[in-house]
């Protein structure tokens, strides 16, 4: 092909245009649904690499609360490492040591900080418990009377969402 | 009409909306907010441990309807479900108990614990209230199986309020 010919065959190509509308159409669905996703609990939870929690078919959303974290290799509580968990068992928190454990100190603590508020908006004061599922009872039910001891009778296990065993 | 024909005959085009900058807003918002959503669902089962109160425990209202409570008891060997009754004419029911076998491997049959509690619930439908007693070697993922199918069955409430125990024995 000659250079003359060449030139006319390029005069000939049109600039092509991108077609935004259905892109905007994807990212406007995904930005919807990122929006509301984004607001539908009170406040975001990161589950470490050592924690699972089970499964449930419960609805109820969790609400603010002190958190307490039992994963396979810690206890939390608001974030702050407590004990570490060693052979299932919470290392110095035993049934005959509850009251002078650091999670009982730490609970009567935010207890009597959060009381006055609780009490004027008539509140139950209640714990929101993350816990690995594969603890035995043994090992949470130290937690759990520790807690109750504290003044903290009612509980929110935190569970992941599953859809009904009942299809 | 006339006008748009006009111009469809003289060939001019019509104006494009510059989508550029929504589309740069786009590309900001949303590794935003992908970065900062989690995808997965944190649900919450509410219940509580038993505690030590002063005075009569339950209301003479309380006492005319016919209430159980429910005692599930989650051992090595057995799944075992009870009742309590604080009317006299309902004694006998709290006479009666069932029983699952049950491993620590395996755990337990989900669908005939719900089943049963299901046949409780249609013979004392005020009832609400279950004790659930694990034994130190049941797991925390097959308590909150337990809790489910307390909580309701194929969508129809059963006892809700379950209120957990350790074993006294």
């Amino acid at each position: 092909m000659s250079l003359c010919q060449r030139r006319r065959s390029a005069k000939k190509l049109v600039e092509p245009k991108l077609m935004l509308t259905s892109m905007m159409d994807m990212f406007t669905i995904i930005l919807i649904f990122l929006l509301v996703s984004f607001s539908d609990s009170p406040e975001k939870i990161n589950l470490g690499k050592d924690l699972e929690l089970p499964k449930s078919t419960t609805d109820a959303a969790y609400q603010r609360a002190v958190k307490i974290i039992l994963t396979k290799n810690e206890l939390k509580i608001d974030g702050e490492i407590l004990a570490p968990v060693r052979n299932q068992q919470i290392v110095g928190l035993t049934p005959e040591n509850l009251e002078s454990s650091s999670l009982y100190k730490q609970l009567k603590e935010y207890r009597s900080s959060t009381q006055p508020k609780e009490e004027r908006k008539n509140k139950a004061p209640h714990v929101l418990f993350l816990c690995d599922k594969s603890h035995s009872f043994k090992t949470i039910n130290n937690v759990i009377k520790t807690c109750g001891l504290a003044g903290y009778p009612n509980f929110q296990f935190g569970v992941l969402e599953e859809k009904s065993r009942y299809p | 009409m006339a006008r748009f024909s006009k111009n469809r005959r003289s060939g001019e085009e019509e104006p494009e909306l510059n989508m550029i900058p929504v589309m740069n807003l786009f590309m900001v918002l949303i590794p935003f907010l992908l970065s900062s959503v989690s995808f997965l669902h944190i649900k919450a089962i509410n219940t509580s441990i038993p505690v030590h109160a002063d005075g009569p425990s339950i209301s003479v209202q309380e006492k005319v309807s016919r209430k159980i409570t429910v005692v599930l008891e989650i051992k090595a060997d057995q799944v075992r479900i009870s009742t309590l009754s604080d009317t006299p004419n309902d004694l006998q029911v709290s006479e009666k108990e069932w029983v699952l076998p049950r491993s620590n491997k395996m755990g337990f049959k989900v669908a005939q614990v719900a089943d049963h509690l299901r046949k409780l619930k249609q013979s004392y439908p005020d009832s609400d209230t279950m004790i659930l007693i694990p034994d130190d070697e049941v797991t925390y993922w097959e308590i909150v199986q337990a809790m489910d199918c307390a909580r309701a069955d194929n969508s129809i409430s059963l006892f809700p309020n379950v209120v957990l125990s350790g074993s006294l024995g």
